[in-house]
């Protein structure tokens, strides 16, 4: 059955982070709540406390500043797909925003739920590690910060600690030109990602690749990172890349995927997007880096 | 005590906060306009405004709703003075058998108050979050588009 529990309506994080360290496990943390209902629903949780964090003011923002990119934890995927796009990295977390679930979801579902439920196919996972994203959490002990990449543990598991809950997410600005793109093989636009991959890449002066992050979204226990891809395309001149090469780029991505057989995608269809993903997103990436138009 | 502001009412009720909108809208306030087809997200027919924002109503707990202003199709319209939204379903015919139609017509409601003049794939964008089993997608989309039309020239007249 499914379980009854009792609702909570904390004000500020302190209170919130308190709460949840009072009641424990049996508590959990309510963001926008569009994977727990579901969940709870379907009898996977059974919580019996619900502590939503709807009422806790000042949660909700995108701050562009020069240096950093802040976007509040509980800013919703209706807010980030309406955010201002002559930013570059608002503009691809907008583009991946939009193509999240449906309207009505976006529009209490929120960024730190969607990687908080630390889904192999989160859309938001792949992007923001690609663009060295951090978070901030709180708990009962403090606050502090880690890379979103070392968020994930496995399907449905993070590494936050039992009363922490994640504020901010933010994403430092390098001080060379970074272009990133995030791409996904999916059957409708309200589909969760069969396969993705997103990559974000810095050039030196000389038009050279510096920092680069290829990561793969549904093809293994969690997003990964694609050491490979990223060791090919490091000291290489992405402009002067040929089709070939790039396939060579995603063939490797490939290679260090480890997707299941489920009932969305086979395990070979999965390898084989991840090939084309790659490359497709090196192509946005390199339009980007050279300002050729969308 | 849950506080909810549903179509400018006020109403108090106990234990609800820790149960879906869509079930206290319809088994506590008695607002059956709200349909529960898949009750899982996916097809739009609970479909009510927060804030003038679509949202599914299954997937929201009550408790969640509080403080802010909930429309259902029950506060739109009169049977005597349709609103723009609902004429433009029964002239294009955007239904056939009604059960997703108020899910449609809220999410309608709130697309073409942050899009009034929209094209034909804005609209066929913007209505991806609701289903209609009998499949009247085509008549839906004009539906909205000769909605925007009606709402243009109600606001020039």
């Amino acid at each position: 059955m499914r379980s009854q529990f009792d609702y909570h309506r904390p004000d500020s994080v302190a209170d919130a982070v308190r709460m949840k360290h009072e009641l424990g496990t049996d508590a959990l943390f309510w963001a926008g709540g569009t994977d727990l209902v579901l969940q709870w629903k379907a009898e996977k949780i059974k919580p019996l406390h619900c502590i939503d964090l709807t009422a806790i003011d000042g949660l909700a923002y995108i701050k562009s500043e020069d240096s950093i990119l802040r976007i509040g934890g509980l800013t919703s995927l209706s807010e980030i797909e309406r955010a201002d796009r002559q930013d570059p990295y608002l503009r691809t977390l907008a583009d991946v925003a939009r193509l999240m679930a449906t309207q009505q979801t976006r529009t209490i579902a929120t960024i730190a739920g969607n990687l908080c439920n630390a889904s192999p196919a989160a859309d938001l996972i792949p992007p923001l590690i690609a663009m060295g994203a951090y978070l901030r959490v709180t708990g009962e002990e403090g606050s502090r910060e880690l890379p979103v990449e070392q968020l994930m543990l496995g399907p449905g598991r993070t590494c936050l600690h039992d009363s922490e809950m994640v504020t901010e997410i933010y994403i430092p600005r390098p001080t060379q030109a970074r272009a990133s793109s995030y791409r996904r093989i999916d059957r409708t636009v309200v589909d969760i990602a069969l396969v993705s991959a997103a990559g974000a890449i810095t050039l030196d002066d000389d038009g050279v690749v510096g920092s680069v992050v290829i990561a793969l979204g549904a093809v293994a226990p969690t997003v990964i990172r694609s050491a490979r891809a990223e060791a090919m395309l490091r000291g290489a001149v992405l402009s002067s890349m040929s089709y070939a090469d790039l396939q060579q780029v995603g063939e490797a991505a490939a290679d260090d995927a480890t997707p299941i057989n489920d009932v969305r995608a086979t395990a070979g269809y999965r390898t084989a997007m991840v090939k084309v993903l790659v490359r497709r997103v090196l192509e946005d990436i390199s339009r980007s880096l050279t300002g050729e138009p969308e | 005590m849950t506080k909810l502001t549903v179509n400018n009412k006020t109403y108090e009720i106990s234990g609800a906060s820790a149960r879906t909108l869509a079930s206290v809208l319809r088994n506590d306030l008695g607002l059956m306009g709200t349909k529960v087809s898949c009750a899982e997200g996916e097809c739009g027919s609970c479909t009510v405004l927060l804030d003038g924002k679509p949202v599914t109503s299954c997937l929201v707990l009550a408790g969640q709703a509080q403080g802010r202003q909930i429309e259902t199709i029950e506060g739109i319209g009169r049977a005597e003075e349709l609103h723009p939204v609902q004429q433009a379903f029964i002239d294009e015919q955007g239904f056939q058998c009604g059960a997703c139609t108020p899910g449609f017509i809220m999410s309608a409601k709130a697309f073409l108050a942050e899009n009034p003049n929209p094209s034909e794939d804005e609209a066929s964008i913007a209505m991806s979050g609701n289903i209609c089993r009998c499949g009247a997608h085509p008549y839906i989309v004009s539906a909205v588009l000769n909605a925007a039309e009606k709402m243009q020239k109600g606001r020039e007249s």
